[in-house]
Order: C-alpha cells, then sequence, then structure tokens
C-alpha cells in the first residue's frame, strides 16, 4: 500500500500553485489537533476497508502539500509510526517529505530524519533571483542552495529537488544550467516541470486577462529537449515526463500512481483510490481544515457528511483509460494487454486499434508486442497520443 | 351506419414554438378523458424524443376523442396535431385541409410572434374557421387584454370571445371545446353520394404493416377490405387494416365522411403514400372520372449535402441506417456518393436545413453513428458544352470550367411579414443576399409585406437567422421555388495541407468569391485544430490561389505534472477531448473536424 499524506498549510501561497493550501503563520498550526484527526482518519479507514488490509504491506508514504516541512517532526513520526502499525512492511518503505527551503535547514531535516522520514523533495523551483521572485517564493538562490547542503548534510538518504523551467523569457541554457548546478551539490533526482498555468490561481487570473509573460510553446518544448540531453550526459534517466534520477533512485511512490496502483489518501483535501465494488473509488477529502477536522470525529469516511467530500467510482475501461494516460508518461511505457487482461477489459476495440496504427505512423507511438510508448521525439504530444487511445 | 357529420369536429391548434400547443393539446387529452392523468407524461403527441428535446413536432400525430357538450350531444372530435417548422409547410398544409377549424394558442406573456402569422395564413388560405386563444394565463407576466389587441391588429381576428387558457393548470380547456362544438362547422360531404374520396395528409412506417397512412375522408365511406387507388401513384392496395388513435389505437371497420383514421394496406414503401394524395376507391377511378382533391404537389429535396461516416469501416452501418430513416420520410432520398477526401458515403436531399438537422441527429443519437455532414448545396443547373443540360447536386462535381457554357441557380420568391419599423434592415438584408425586390405592401397600419426574389442558396444559409436578429424575431418569412436562373457563378475550391478537400467546394457569385474564399480559409484555420506540422490552407479558383491561411504546427500537449489528485480532472479533460476527435474525419495527414465542414455556414456576408 502506498498512503499520500496531506498538509494543507503554506507561509505564503505560490501564485502558479493549485493544490489545496493555506496560508498561515507557523504558531497558528493546530499541530497536535491535526496530527490526531490525520490517525482518526486511519483508523475509519481501516474499518471501513472491506478488504482484509492486514494482506497489505506498506510501500511509501508521501507527505505533501502545502509544505509538509511545517509540521513538527515528532507529530510525523506519530503518522508514521501509526501507517507502519496498519501496514507492516516487508521491506524498507520510502518515506517523503516535501519541503520548502523557507521552512528546511539542515536542523529540520536532521528531525525529519529521525522522525522516519528517508527522502526529501524539496521546492527549489529555480536558482535564479529575479525568477524566484516572480514565482512569488519567499526564498532567493542562496537560501535554496543552503537548504539543499543542509538536506543532504544531515544525513537524508535521498534528496530530490524540483525545479520550474520555461518561465517568462528564460532561455533553454538557462533551464540547463540551473539544474545542473543543483546536480552538483549532489542531488540524484530532479524533477523539472514546465510553468503551467492553472485557472483558479493569481497567474490563472493574470494570464486570462493577457498580463501575464509566458513562454511560448516552442520554446518550452526547446527547454525540455535540452533538459533532456544535458542530465542525460550526467547519468541521470528521464524515466517520466517531468522526471529525472540516477537509475535505482525513482520515487518509487509517484511511480506507483503512473502505474496505476492503489493508494490511501489521508488529510485534508488528500486524494485517494482504493479497490471499490465495481474497480475502484477515487475519494477526495474535505478541502476545508475546519470541515475536515470536524468530519474526523464523525464514524464516516466515504459515504455523505463523511471525511470524503467526493467519491467517484472508477469502472474497469476508466482504470484502462488512466492507465493509458499515465503509462505514456512513462519512458518505459506500459503494457497494455497485461493492464487490460488484470482489469479484465478488451485492449484492442477496433477504435483504438485504429488510432494506434494512426500514432504509430505518424511518429507518436511505439509499439513492442503489448507494450506502448511514446518516442522522445513526440513526447511533448503525450496528452493527445493518449486521448488518441482512450 | 356512419356517425352523424352533424356531431363531428375536425380542428388543429396552430401556434409558435414555445407557445404551448403540445402542453395544450395533452390537456385536452385528458380533460375529454383519453387519457388518464397518470397516463400523462408530459407532451404525449411529439413522440420521438428530438421533438420533446427541441419542443417542435416533425411528425403529426393525430387522435379522436369524444367530447360530451354542454348541449348534452356526444360529438367525435378528431385532433390533428400539425408539424411546426417552415422545412414542413407543405406537410402543414394538408393537415390543415383536413381540418374545418384551428385553435390559435398564443403566449399570453409573449404575445404575436413571427411564426404565428405564417400559419395563421395557412389556415385562413384554408377557410378554416381560426379560434384565438390566449396561453399561459397562470403566469404573473401574463398580459391577456395586450395579447387580445395584438392578435386583433397583427392578424386581423376577432377576439372577443379569445379564450383564456393554461395549458399548464387546464384553464379555460373546456371553454376551447366549447367553442370548438360552437364555431368549427361541422365536417360536410363536397360531393354528396359521390365516389370515396380521402385526402392522405400523414403517413409512417411500420415494420409489420408497411407504410401506414392517416386520411381524412371528403366524401363516401372507406371501408376495411375495400380496393382502393392513389390517385397520384396511379396504385391499386387493399385496405386490410383500419383505426383510430384515442391516442391508444383502435381498430375500426369504416371511415365515414368527415371522419379522420389511418389504414394500412400493404403499401412497401412510405415514398408509395404521398401527402396530399387522394385515395379513392379501384372501382370508381376505374368506372368514372374522380377529381383529385385539390393542393397535391410531389415535395422534392431541396438542398443536398454529403453524409460520411468518420471511419470508413462504418458505412455498412450508414446505408442501413439511411434505408430505415428512407423507409419513414418520404421527404428525404439518399445515394451513394464518394469524396476523394472523405472516402465512401451518401448524398442526402432534404426538405431543408432543418429537416438535415433532424435526419443527422437521428443517425447518430438512434443508430449511433459518428458521421461527417458536409455544408449544404442547392441543385444547379450546368449547360454544358454539348447542350446537355445536367443538375449539380454537389458543387464538387461541376464540371470544369471549359466543359460548360453557363450555371444557373434556383431562384425563389420569399415573402416577409414584417412589423414597419424593421422596413430599412430587412431591405438592405434582401440586398446584400443579391434578391430583387418585388413588391412592398402594407398589411394593416404598422405592418407590412416584402416580397423578395432571392437565390435559394442565399436563403438556404443563414438568411433566417439573420432576418430574424435584424427583427427582433419580429419577422415571418415564408418562401416558395420559382424557377432557375443563369448567373455568373463560379466554384471556389479548397486546399488543405496542399490537397483538394473536394467536400469544401462551394459555388458563388463570381463578385463575391473572393471575399468568401477569404473568409472560409479563416474560419477554417479557427476550426481545424493545430497539427504536428504547419499547414497551409487556400482557396482557389480554376487553380488560381484567392487566399492563404496557415494552421501553426502544435509543438506541445501534455501536463507537466499528474499526481494521485489530478488523475481524474486530467482523465476527464482527455475524454473530452477524444470525445471532439471522434467527430474528426483524417483527411491525408490531417485531421478535420466536423464543424470545418459546415463553416462556410458561419461566413459572414
Amino acid at each position: 500500500m502506498q498512503v499520500y499524506v496531506h498538509f494543507p498549510w503554506c507561509l505564503e501561497k505560490c501564485p502558479y500553485c493549485d493544490f489545496v493550501s493555506y496560508r498561515t503563520t507557523r504558531e497558528a498550526i493546530d499541530q497536535v489537533g491535526y496530527t490526531d484527526a490525520v490517525l482518526r482518519e486511519l483508523d475509519l479507514r481501516l474499518a471501513d476497508f472491506r478488504i482484509e488490509h492486514a494482506s497489505f504491506t506498506l510501500e511509501s508514504i508521501f507527505f505533501g502539500g502545502g509544505t509538509p516541512s511545517l509540521w513538527e517532526p515528532s507529530q510525523l513520526a506519530r503518522v508514521i509510526a501509526a501507517l507502519r502499525a496498519a501496514f507492516p512492511p516487508s521491506r524498507e518503505p520510502e518515506i517523503t517529505a516535501e519541503c520548502n527551503p523557507s521552512s528546511l535547514d539542515q536542523a529540520r531535516a536532521e528531525g525529519l530524519l529521525a522522525a522516519g522520514v528517508n527522502r526529501l523533495s524539496i521546492g527549489v523551483q529555480s536558482l535564479h533571483d529575479e525568477r524566484l521572485r516572480f514565482l512569488g517564493r519567499l526564498h532567493d538562490a542562496q537560501g535554496a542552495l543552503r537548504s539543499v547542503r543542509g538536506a543532504l548534510a544531515s544525513g537524508m538518504p535521498r534528496v530530490s529537488a524540483d525545479l520550474i523551467y520555461a518561465v517568462a523569457d528564460q532561455r533553454p541554457d538557462e533551464a540547463v544550467d540551473e539544474a545542473s548546478r543543483l546536480l552538483d551539490e549532489g542531488l540524484t533526482h530532479l524533477s523539472a516541470y514546465s510553468l503551467t498555468i492553472e485557472a483558479g490561481t493569481r497567474f490563472g487570473e493574470l494570464a486570462r486577462r493577457g498580463r501575464l509573460p509566458l513562454a511560448d510553446d516552442g520554446a518550452m518544448v526547446a527547454s525540455f529537449h535540452a533538459l533532456h540531453d544535458a542530465l542525460g550526459a550526467r547519468g541521470l534517466a528521464h524515466y517520466e515526463i517531468s522526471n529525472y534520477a540516477v537509475p535505482g533512485q525513482e520515487a518509487r511512490h509517484n511511480l506507483g500512481y503512473w502505474k496505476g496502483r492503489a493508494y490511501l489518501g489521508l488529510g485534508c483535501a488528500a486524494v485517494g483510490m482504493i479497490p471499490g465494488p465495481q474497480g475502484a473509488l477515487r475519494y477526495r477529502n474535505q478541502p476545508l481544515p475546519e470541515r475536515y477536522l470536524q468530519a474526523t470525529q464523525g464514524g464516516v469516511a466515504n459515504d455523505p457528511g463523511g471525511i470524503a467530500e467526493s467519491v467517484e467510482p472508477l469502472d474497469a475501461s476508466t482504470l484502462l483509460r488512466e492507465r493509458i494516460m499515465l503509462g505514456l508518461r512513462l519512458a518505459e511505457g506500459f503494457d497494455l494487454e497485461a493492464a487490460a487482461a488484470e482489469l479484465g477489459v478488451e485492449p484492442w476495440p477496433a477504435e483504438r486499434r485504429r488510432a494506434a496504427e494512426r500514432m504509430i505512423q505518424r511518429g507518436r507511438l511505439v509499439r513492442e508486442g503489448g507494450r506502448l510508448r511514446v518516442p522522445l521525439s513526440a513526447w511533448a504530444l503525450a496528452d493527445g497520443t493518449a486521448a488518441e487511445l482512450f | 351506419m356512419s356517425f352523424p357529420l352533424q356531431q363531428i369536429r375536425n380542428f388543429c391548434i396552430i401556434a409558435h414554438i414555445d407557445h404551448g400547443k403540445s402542453t395544450l393539446a395533452d390537456r385536452i387529452l385528458e380533460v375529454t378523458g383519453a387519457l388518464a392523468a397518470r397516463e400523462m407524461q408530459d407532451q404525449v403527441l411529439d413522440k420521438m424524443d428530438i421533438e420533446r428535446e427541441r419542443g417542435i413536432t416533425i411528425k403529426a400525430q393525430t387522435v379522436r376523442l369524444k367530447y360530451v357538450a354542454s348541449d348534452g350531444l356526444e360529438y367525435r372530435i378528431h385532433l390533428i396535431d400539425t408539424p411546426g417548422h417552415v422545412d414542413f409547410n407543405y406537410e402543414v398544409s394538408r393537415s390543415l385541409s383536413a381540418c374545418e377549424g384551428a385553435v390559435l394558442v398564443v403566449d399570453s406573456t409573449q404575445g404575436v410572434e413571427a411564426q404565428t402569422l405564417a400559419n395563421v395564413y395557412l389556415a385562413i388560405e384554408q377557410n378554416l374557421e381560426v379560434l384565438p386563444a390566449l396561453n399561459k394565463v397562470d403566469l404573473p407576466s401574463s398580459d391577456v387584454d395586450r395579447t387580445r389587441e395584438e392578435i386583433e391588429q397583427v392578424v386581423g381576428l376577432d377576439c372577443a370571445e379569445a379564450v383564456p387558457c393554461s395549458g399548464k393548470t387546464g384553464i379555460g380547456v373546456r371553454d376551447i371545446l366549447e367553442q370548438v362544438i360552437k364555431k368549427v362547422p361541422a365536417p360536410r360531404e363536397r360531393a354528396p353520394g359521390g365516389p370515396l374520396r380521402a385526402l392522405i395528409f400523414d403517413s409512417w412506417y411500420d415494420s409489420y404493416r408497411g407504410a401506414v397512412v392517416m386520411v381524412r375522408v371528403m366524401d363516401g365511406v372507406l371501408r376495411k377490405g375495400d380496393k382502393v387507388r392513389f390517385l397520384a401513384t396511379k396504385r391499386d392496395y387493399e385496405v386490410v387494416e383500419m383505426g383510430v388513435f384515442t391516442p391508444h389505437p383502435v381498430h375500426i371497420d369504416e371511415l365515414g365522411p368527415g371522419e379522420v383514421g389511418f389504414f394500412a394496406a400493404n403499401v412497401k414503401s412510405v415514398h408509395d403514400t404521398k401527402i396530399g394524395d387522394t385515395v379513392t376507391t379501384a372501382k370508381a377511378a376505374n368506372t368514372g372520372v374522380v377529381e383529385p382533391l385539390p393542393g397535391f404537389k410531389d415535395v422534392k429535396p431541396m438542398v443536398f449535402a454529403g453524409v460520411f461516416p468518420t471511419d470508413s469501416a462504418a458505412y455498412p452501418d450508414l446505408r442501413d441506417a439511411l434505408e430505415k430513416l428512407h423507409m419513414n420520410d418520404s421527404a428525404f432520398s439518399f445515394e451513394p456518393d464518394t469524396s476523394e477526401a472523405l472516402g465512401f458515403g451518401f448524398r442526402c436531399g432534404f426538405l431543408g436545413l432543418l429537416h438535415m438537422e433532424i435526419i443527422q441527429e437521428r443517425l447518430e443519437r438512434e443508430f449511433n453513428l459518428d458521421l461527417i455532414t458536409t455544408a449544404p448545396s442547392v441543385v444547379y443547373r450546368v449547360l454544358k458544352n454539348n447542350g446537355e443540360m445536367i443538375r449539380v447536386e454537389n458543387p464538387a462535381k461541376l464540371p470544369s470550367p471549359g466543359e460548360y457554357q453557363h450555371i444557373e441557380e434556383p431562384i425563389c420568391k420569399v415573402t416577409i411579414h414584417v412589423p414597419s419599423e424593421y422596413i430599412g434592415p430587412v431591405l438592405s438584408l434582401c440586398q446584400d443576399k443579391r434578391g430583387t425586390q418585388l413588391g412592398l405592401q402594407h398589411a394593416s397600419k404598422d405592418r407590412v409585406i416584402i416580397s423578395y426574389e432571392l437565390p435559394f442558396a442565399e436563403v438556404l444559409f443563414d438568411f433566417h437567422d439573420k432576418l430574424k436578429s435584424c427583427t427582433r424575431g419580429y419577422a415571418s418569412m415564408d418562401y416558395e421555388f420559382t424557377g432557375y436562373r443563369r448567373d455568373t457563378l463560379v466554384k471556389v475550391d479548397i486546399m488543405v495541407n496542399g490537397d483538394p478537400l473536394d467536400a469544401l467546394s462551394i459555388i458563388v457569385h463570381k463578385e463575391r468569391a473572393y471575399h468568401r474564399g477569404r473568409a472560409l480559409c479563416e474560419k477554417l484555420k479557427e476550426f481545424i485544430p493545430q497539427q504536428q506540422f504547419e499547414v497551409p490552407v487556400q482557396a482557389a479558383i480554376g487553380g488560381k490561389i484567392i487566399a492563404r491561411e496557415t494552421i501553426r504546427a502544435l509543438r506541445k500537449d501534455v501536463t507537466a505534472k499528474c499526481y494521485g489528485g489530478d488523475i481524474s480532472r486530467k482523465r476527464k479533460l482527455l475524454e473530452k477531448q477524444k470525445e471532439g476527435k471522434r467527430r474528426m474525419k483524417s483527411v491525408g495527414s490531417v485531421d478535420v473536424p466536423q464543424e470545418a465542414f459546415l463553416a462556410i455556414l458561419k461566413v459572414e456576408g
């Protein structure tokens, strides 16, 4: 079992971010209260699981947010302990905490390590002060490097950083330069996201009014390939559209999403996907902290009035469409025929077969037996390719 | 023994769309006890889903009702439902001629509207007794006095006894029926003692019975077992089954003068049951001259469009579906067609644009087909160099410029009723559409009738919409085909990525060709999605390029982040994208969506 735990608070709300998070001060967070709520939710979900959860072993935990580096390590440790008890692991689980440079120094990294965290993902986003200000970040380039060095010095086994590229007029070589400087610090994993404008964010609003400088698609694709080449030359595999790793250092937890595995979601606004009567259920927890805290006092997880704000049943063919969409994000692609067999649906309805042939002919898809993948040259068009195969 | 003529009433309801015709009809069924309230589904008489959704009646549905009036007598009432769109004008006129009266329903919250007029004039033309009813009086915005005044002024009907009513609550429904009994004349035989004459005013296909016809007996008696002849098609049949709808079907053995009902006679197809045709007995037809009932026209499709499956493997399914629709729709025609760009499909003929949309929708909904429909075209006549005059239903099939002498296009006479304040905009619209003014007369103090001669191709496209918008919906129009006229017409071809897309060819007036070609390229640029490579879109006349637009290459179509919480949202976006792709056709290496094939309809000017 892999578990996602959401922590819905940040010191500042970034203008591009559309994850659920609320601006707050460190002091205002009810550390114990929130932890108690998450643990109550876990108990409720375990009771609600009609499947023998004893058969699940803990594979990974991902503390995301929000800014989980604002969560007291001692409280985080309570959550980890509870999850280890609920799903006794058969091998050492990957336990990641997302961190912001403004709330991560060596001492905090040591604390997280002591709490049982073994992987950090640091929201560096850029090593260019002006771009960091544009992105509304609280740290500067020096602060970011300090934080990365502190994390590595703490003895944390694995450290990754996030970068955002294709920001306004950033050139491909600048994107490469920022990534290289992070690798110089000794990172073995990097996530490089092109800046995406989401509706309902400050950037979304500015873009809608035409007031946001944006890189054009050509520049984004040029940076995408420049990063691929440069990071490849340094021994990092481009294993997912936005993710690079020294072989063996891939994020196990995230790979689980892209391979269509079930995941338990805990915490305010967390999303989970668990086995359901006709396939699977995806639930989304109450996005307001007060509501969430209140809901964990009741005895209901997924039914109306419970912790989940909405529940979406996913049937086998929907799950297969998700496998296609997610599988094509991976460099290795995915085995459509195996996935279809596992889900009990037809892998190749006539329409999909014809679409696949068309995509292959246009150089947008490669088929090897039952496996499908998108070649590097057409990776930046992967969504359209997935839609064709739906 | 036939039912006494004096106790029969035949009437229909006419109304503007949305003025509540079907709801009122349902209420009449309820009041007369034809249907118990629990059987009522809203708008019982509009049978098909599409009719219910669009709120218009496509196939007329006629019922026989029993009503005991305040004079204590039991009356037999036939309520004849009529279709409500200009495309089906001929069907409407035939339905009306099966009646002696019409209830004119006007929404008292809206007042008189455009289409009301066209239908009222049709009814008056047929000498029907028109009874105004002021509907929706249950609504707070209802204004009965103003509506009454408007009807008197605009339509010229006496509204002193107009019934305020509500199809929703049932107020006034009995009063309407009482007026029908009192004011609508009982039917009378036109030639008493003469041979049978019955008017076919509707027909449909039934998979067990073949084509079934709905008739109004004018003279004589139609009996089960009769050998009958359809005068227009000159074919003989034996009546094997007769009945009426109450609205449940009930079998009967005869229909006397003035009565309305249906019969089946092993007629293979609805194409043998022409609306407006006269049914008589074979014996009468053989022994003496039976005068056909007046008003018969052989309705021919006026508008043609190509229909192609998006997936060529679905061709046989499309053919089967067209055959099924054809069996039940005598106005619809189809024949195989090939397009270089779209492959194998069919060229279909329709009465008008609405008819075309309805057929397309039924093909997709009832037969689950994904289709590409090309822009509709009128039928041109082309005089070839060898002196042969050919019909061109598809601009792509126009012979090359050196092979013909001239092109003729269909012309129609358009009659527009409009409040005088809108004369200016209407005249300028008609001029703009290459019209020639035929007349302008005052129908009343502040209403005029404008008549124009216009190329039918111009009327076909957006004329009706433009007319409505420049008169705030107050204009009503009607058109009739008057003939062909020679003009300087040219074919504009469209090339996408260098390949001619024959289905997009248009025939236009030479003076407008350049402008239309350019506007069409601009629209296509809007509708054709970005491809992996740059795609030029060009318009050409006889090989000479007159316009060009370029669709930039698609560089990026991928989500940067996709983790647990994003998956559903992202999947739904792609599902929607996929739904859009279903209506696309791969032409060469370019995916062209359905909207692109209809782009010409969206071009201004």
